[in-house]
């Protein structure tokens, strides 16, 4: 591993146990520890408290799992494989680098509490859920995929191309965005089973409510579409 | 995202009609961009100077700029993105939201009247000021503007420029940029350039408490940065060169006091628009200049041996 310019040994940092192995525990704080799980293609990491940036940047597949927060850049430009944070996670989740033109290709991201700016920043394909809310900019420049929200606050979907945000909270929307109806999605029915599957639910039943459809964004012109559930009542 | 379209401040005086000052107050913060480039001085191409220019204002409040302006668009605090994302849509004759529209401080009409100004215009500018670029939305509200300047070009010619604030922060950025492809946040530990704002710009390293040393020429971020930014600098190593005592250096372990470049020191400053204008001194100094200083202190780094990791024993021993 690197710290600043020198490569180092690992052991000079952390306790190593047990034999060379796909499944990888990592105990203790590693907040400040970067790129965890780079480019993997297979195995799981479990990381048993808080991760740094770059968690599982431009991985293909295998699984990741950490229990506490996990910092910017989560699965940036991950083409395949499956992340899961209990906690909270900085910005930039999924996201296209500085630079580059597509973000996430493929494979699914799970938070379970928030997320900060340009979540899924022009992702192709892939689910990304966050169960809490995000800050602004989700969706920023999306190519494809579907997100979806516990709440978002502002520019949700801003410049999207194409894809699926669904947010089941309501959202300040922006004036590109055109209003198209008031229904139920019937592949959302589907989605959810799936989402089930990761331990996310999202509200299908017709009797509760029901998603208003929103398409955009116009500025580009885009087809992408935002679905905000609406209960009824 | 489109860059940036640009042009010389030489080539505003001489060609554009149509301007847009966004998020500024250059009356106040840029008192001869008026007068010497941008609104009064006749142009080969603009020959009734003043009267052959149009000007507009966009701004949440009415400064003195608003008086030299034609039109005067007030917007609500942080809605300057969601008023460029709609005039992105209204160039290109998409619908929008009335309702939504109205809730930036600003109507449709008015919108709809400026974008056709704009297409109507033969040489359009705009130049933006940290009203745009330091609220809500930051890179993306300089982003959007970006991008609309580029997207214009399909009707006529038109270009933007950041009105920079503090001395040479242009010339920062170009010299960074034509020497590792980057304008800032550049991380240059591997031996090679790494780009990414957000990771390694120096709030940023500063508020993670990422550094453990600080080497701070020409800028005071002890009076502009946030506090925790503040508090790591003042525990660590840092060195401050400046010509005179500053917030920095007053927190700093180091301040080696610099000749004034442009008045005891020769050098180069970059306008604006990225014109560097060289600096003829018109005093002596006794204080050495910031390059002086540099180069000394880079030759006595070169005659220290490379940094080799501790040795297990001495590591075990600090333990």
């Amino acid at each position: 591993m690197w710290l600043g310019k020198n490569r180092r040994r690992l052991d000079e940092f952390f306790d190593v146990e047990g034999e060379k192995s796909e499944e990888l525990r990592i105990v203790g704080d590693a907040g400040r520890v970067k790129w965890i799980g780079r480019d993997m293609t297979r195995g799981r990491i479990a990381v048993e408290g808080h991760a740094g940036m770059h968690l599982g940047s431009r991985m293909a597949g295998g699984a990741i799992e950490v229990s506490g927060d996990v910092s910017d850049w989560l699965g940036a430009e991950m083409s395949g494989g499956a992340i899961h944070v209990r906690g909270n996670a900085g910005g930039q989740v999924g996201a296209a680098y500085r630079g580059s033109l597509a973000g996430m290709r493929d494979g699914t991201i799970v938070i379970d509490g928030r997320a900060g700016l340009e979540v899924g920043q022009r992702m192709k394909r892939g689910t990304i859920v966050v169960s809490g809310g995000v800050r602004d900019f989700a969706g920023l420049e999306m190519r494809g995929g579907t997100i979806v929200l516990g709440a978002a606050e502002l520019r949700t979907g801003a410049w999207m191309l194409r894809g699926t945000i669904v947010v089941l909270q309501s959202i300040p929307i922006l004036p590109t965005f055109a209003y198209a109806s008031t229904y139920s999605p019937t592949f959302l029915g589907l989605y959810a089973q799936r989402l089930k599957r990761l331990g996310v639910e999202i509200p299908v039943d017709e009797h509760a409510g029901a998603y208003r459809r929103y398409t955009g964004d116009a500025a580009i012109p885009g087809k992408g579409e935002l679905l905000v559930w609406e209960p009824r009542g | 995202m489109g860059g940036k379209v640009s042009c010389t401040l030489g080539e505003v005086t001489n060609r554009a009609d149509f301007i847009i000052f966004w998020g500024g107050n250059p009356a106040e913060c840029h008192p001869r961009h008026f007068t010497k480039y941008s609104l009064t001085p006749k142009g080969r191409f603009v020959p009734d100077g003043r009267k052959g220019r149009t000007a507009v204002l966009v701004d949440i409040r009415e400064t003195p700029s608003a008086k030299a302006a034609d039109i005067f668009l007030q917007l609500r605090p942080s809605k300057d993105f969601e008023v460029l994302t709609t005039l992105r849509a209204l160039i290109k004759d998409q619908r929008v939201d009335p309702a939504a529209v109205a809730e930036t401080g600003l109507t449709l009409e008015q919108l709809q009247d400026l974008v056709d100004r704009m297409k109507k215009a033969r040489f359009g500018a705009m130049f933006f000021g940290m009203g745009l670029s330091m609220t809500r939305g930051k890179h993306m509200n300089s982003g959007a503007l970006l991008n609309l300047a580029a997207e214009m070009n399909a009707f006529t010619k038109f270009v933007c420029m950041p009105m920079r604030g503090h001395g040479n922060v242009t010339g920062a950025d170009v010299v960074l940029r034509y020497t590792t492809g980057y304008p800032f946040g550049v991380n240059l530990s591997r031996g090679y350039p790494r780009y990414n704002p957000g990771e390694f710009s120096t709030v940023d390293l500063l508020v993670r408490g990422d550094n453990d040393a600080a080497f701070i020429l020409g800028a005071d971020p002890g009076a502009t940065m946030p506090q925790p930014a503040i508090e790591h600098l003042a525990s660590i190593p840092t060195i401050v060169l400046d010509p005179k005592v500053t917030h920095t250096s007053r927190l700093s372990r180091v301040h080696i006091t610099t000749a004034v470049t442009g008045v005891s020191a020769p050098g180069t400053a970059y306008r604006m628009d990225e014109i560097p204008l060289p600096l003829a001194p018109a005093l002596r100094s006794p204080y050495p200049t910031d390059e002086e200083v540099v180069r000394r202190i880079r030759r006595a780094v070169a005659r220290r041996p490379a940094w080799q990791p501790v040795d297990e024993n001495v590591r075990s021993a600090i333990a």
